[in-house]
């Protein structure tokens, strides 16, 4: 089976402030394939992050249908079972971490799962080495930068050996040196362990290194395909309030000027190359 | 402007101490000991043993004592007040006048009051800061656990508890960091917080309020959100990474409590109350 | 109102086990009607070198003086220092404090016990400055606004304050594109049409290159560099050993250069780098 998440015509609607329905999904139809690195993107607001938590049953459907290998989230009892299929790491890793010990935190998912002792000091251990976090296992979080809290986030979700990880924005308020950690591990996650990856981003220069992406606008999604083949499509791309990645807007930006690139410039490499076989 | 350079509870400094290493349910145990004991001393006498007690404890420990009574200092204004109120409620049929003005009458009764009233707070907050101090949250969190772990038997949610503790505890240094850059974002729009009288500092107090509770609510909401992605569903099937033990330091300790109890004991048996 | 930081040190929770010592020896001066960029990692000291701007803190050792006014002077004046010296914050949450956007844009006003014909006259012009409208925005109620909303509504509070400098803390963080850029542009307005002194602090060279005219970068508490913006971006190795990363324009330009073409300038924006780069190639100059 190829699929490991499949959303089937999905609506959602939540209670503003001021008592009104507003409808954060609007009938979105999507898979997460097995082994994938899929990007999620759209301005704030458009729905991405209600859309992802669906995926570990956080939310349940308003209407349609959300299946997480084989597992309806609909049905409650199986709430407990797709939690244990799809982590989750959220933006701020100060709201997240629950122990002011690393590893103690670590643990705390495969506590949950009522593991055997013996198999949480395993596990842990192995999170924390995949992660390259091992120096920093009896330190406080608040002692690390925001990066490596991010990390240690990471690796209190691959403790509970998911299939599949969700990342809620978790690059937007680092560095770029955490930013590149992250991301760099995320990847490597993905590579090492086969772990299906579900990245939500605004930043097009990590969409980049994605297998596919979905764009989405008022809970709608407008487009899926490789990012190369969407990011080719420039125009559709800024009316929906995104940007290109740069490489990406700087070929945009010289064709229209005249000079003959091709359609599918990506990276900085890609166009420096391009530019160098003009003649 | 620093807040939260002033604030001692709840921190916990890391070291290699002999208390340091104590289980955490000694420690918990030692200090309800402590706790107790302190409500019932009534004279000046025993306070002095205590204070000996807790600083032999704060020395041991290795921590700084300007920095263990740093954490009075935010205090001084209602402990300041406490006594005062003290002095001039209290009195007693036989106390002496130590002096009156208008409707205010001070009596030496209502000055010993009011100090040894003081003088408690003082010490609970020493004791509780010292605990929190030489043992990090988590093992706080699993002494108290399997302290409480009895009263699961009577249907008391014993982890959940502990656990909604825990995270208060965490949440008072996230906080008073928050309230350092509300105060700062305030002050750099012409709110001069050390000026005016007491009403008016009050009344610019509260506008501090409103955006702290808002951050407070959406931080908890998000961290609940978190830790019922990580599958935490209360502590009903929660196994641990680790386990507690009693150990030879924890012998030692329980025998000098044993000891320095038994000395608190007879003083509030031999020595006559001053109130 | 210019600003001289000389030999500034600081340290956080001074005297006690938990002391970090975050500014070693700063000295920087900053003159009217710039555009500055202090730019380094998380942690590395900026917003508590931004925070002595404004006399949120003052000097441990070492001395800041705004406008010939020593900060630390006990007798100085460090409320109409502040309203001179705003201060935006990064997180729009902790420095909303009213229930609609007028009110919290009159905040600052008010506590200058300003005629109430002044107040609102006030948020009316710091409103149009941030590109708000008065009459859609002014009663709405602050937590319906959308991030790029709120972090505007923060800024015509202090904008409302009337001050001459204005410090910029990580204000486009966690926006989205468009969000972002509309923060952008009224800075940039800001700063040309206002003539307002900007300090914008960041972790981002990015949006640095595109707006500053001067970048300061801090590392670990220290002054690492103090260059017009171009020069800066002649030594990415050094940027880039401490964290930062390069403009991807600037990139492109540079790994061309490795390459062996001869470009003339260093380009800060996308506009910039398309202009060189199309004039090049259209004079073939590019080559060696």
């Amino acid at each position: 089976m190829k699929t490991l998440i499949e959303i089937t015509d999905l609506t959602y609607k939540y209670r503003s402030g001021g008592g009104n329905a507003v409808t954060a999904l609007n009938g979105v139809t999507m898979q997460v394939y097995r082994g994938e690195i899929l990007a999620i993107t759209g301005q704030n607001g458009s729905g991405k992050s209600t859309l992802a938590r669906h995926f570990n049953a956080l939310l349940t459907p308003g209407s349609g249908e959300v299946i997480v290998d084989g597992l309806s989230v609909n049905d409650k009892k199986n709430t407990a079972a797709i939690r244990r299929i799809v982590g989750m790491v959220f933006q701020n890793p100060d709201n997240q971490l629950v122990s002011s010990v690393v590893e103690e935190d670590v643990a705390f998912g495969p506590e949950n799962l009522g593991l055997p002792q013996a198999e949480i000091v395993k596990r842990v251990d192995w999170a924390l080495k995949s992660l390259d976090l091992e120096a920093y296992r009896y330190r406080s979080p608040n002692s690390l930068s925001e990066g490596q809290k991010q990390l240690v986030a990471i690796a209190g979700v691959l403790a509970m050996k998911p299939k599949c990880i969700v990342l809620d924005e978790p690059t937007a308020h680092l560095d770029p040196k955490g930013k590149r950690e992250v991301l760099e591990n995320v990847q490597r996650l993905n590579r090492d362990e086969g772990i299906t990856t579900v990245l939500l981003t605004h930043s097009m220069n990590e969409v980049v290194h994605c297998d596919r992406m979905i764009i989405m606008d008022q809970g709608l999604i407008k487009l899926t395909g490789a990012p190369r083949e969407l990011f080719a499509q420039a125009e559709q791309i800024k009316a929906l309030g995104l940007d290109l990645p740069a490489a990406a807007q700087l070929a945009y930006g010289l064709k229209l000027k005249g000079l003959t690139l091709p359609g599918n410039i990506l990276t900085i490499e890609e166009l420096v190359a391009s530019l160098c076989q003009l003649p | 402007m620093e807040l939260t350079k002033n604030i001692t509870l709840g921190v916990y400094l890391p070291g290699k101490s002999f208390i340091h290493r104590l289980d955490p349910r000694t420690k918990i145990i030692a200090s309800g000991i402590i706790v107790i004991l302190l409500l019932m001393i009534r004279s000046y006498q025993a306070y002095g043993a205590v204070f000996i007690f807790l600083a032999a404890a704060v020395i041991i420990a290795g921590i700084p004592p300007g920095y263990a009574f740093s954490g009075f200092k935010p205090m001084l204004p209602v402990l300041t007040f406490m006594w005062i109120f003290q002095l001039f409620l209290y009195s007693s049929p036989d106390a002496e006048v130590i002096f009156s003005w208008w409707i205010f009458t001070a009596t030496d009764a209502g000055f010993h009051m009011g100090t040894l009233i003081t003088l408690r707070v003082i010490f609970l907050f020493g004791i509780t800061t010292l605990l929190t101090l030489t043992t990090s949250m988590v093992s706080l969190t699993d002494g108290l656990e399997s302290l409480l772990s009895p009263l699961k038997a009577i249907g008391l949610p014993t982890q959940e508890l502990v656990m909604t503790m825990v995270i208060a505890l965490r949440f008072v240094l996230i906080l008073a960091e928050e309230l350092d850059k509300i105060v700062k974002a305030q002050m750099a729009r012409g709110v001069a917080f050390d000026r005016g009288n007491f009403i008016q500092k009050t009344k610019k107090i509260f506008p501090v309020f409103l955006p702290l509770f808002i951050s407070a609510f959406k931080r908890a909401e998000e961290l609940i959100i978190a830790m019922e992605a990580r599958s935490y569903t209360g502590g009903k099937h929660r196994t641990k990474m680790k386990t507690l033990h009693i150990g030879r330091v924890d012998l030692a300790a329980i025998l000098i409590m044993l000891i320095f109890s038994a000395l608190i004991i007879f003083l509030i048996l031999t020595v006559n109350p001053t109130i | 109102m210019p600003i001289a930081v000389k030999d500034l040190c600081f340290s956080y929770k001074q005297g006690t086990p938990f002391e970090k010592k975050v500014l070693h020896n700063i000295s920087l001066d900053i003159e009217d009607g710039e555009f500055v960029g202090i730019i380094g990692p998380t942690q590395s000291g900026k917003t508590t070198l931004a925070q002595h701007f404004n006399a949120l803190l003052l000097p441990q050792s070492g001395s800041v003086t705004v406008n010939g006014l020593i900060t630390s002077d006990p007798q100085a004046d460090l409320i109409s220092l502040r309203l001179q010296v705003g201060y935006v914050f990064q997180n729009p949450d902790y420095q909303l404090f009213a229930q609609t956007v007028g009110e919290d844009i009159a905040f600052g006003p008010q506590n200058q016990q300003l005629r109430k014909s002044e107040v609102t006259e006030r948020v009316t012009t710091a409103m149009k400055q941030v590109g708000l409208d008065f009459d859609t925005f002014c009663q709405r109620d602050i937590y319906a606004l959308s991030g790029g909303q709120k972090r505007r509504t923060a800024i015509a509070g202090v904008l409302a304050c009337k001050p001459k400098i204005l410090i910029l803390d990580d204000v486009t963080a966690g926006l989205d594109p468009r969000g972002r850029e509309e923060i952008l542009a009224v800075i940039r307005d800001l700063h040309q049409k206002q003539k307002i002194t900007i300090i914008y602090i960041s972790n981002s060279m990015d949006e640095a290159a595109e707006l500053a005219e001067r970048i300061i970068v801090i590392n670990r508490g220290q002054k690492q560099l103090d260059e017009p913006v171009r020069e800066v971006f002649k030594k990415p190795e050094q940027l880039r050993s401490i964290g930062l990363e390069i403009p991807e324009v600037i990139n492109v330009i540079e790994k061309l250069q490795e390459r062996g073409y001869v470009i003339p300038s260093i380009p800060l924006t996308l506009e910039e780098a398309i202009d060189l780069l199309t004039t090049a190639y259209a004079q073939r100059e590019v080559k060696r």
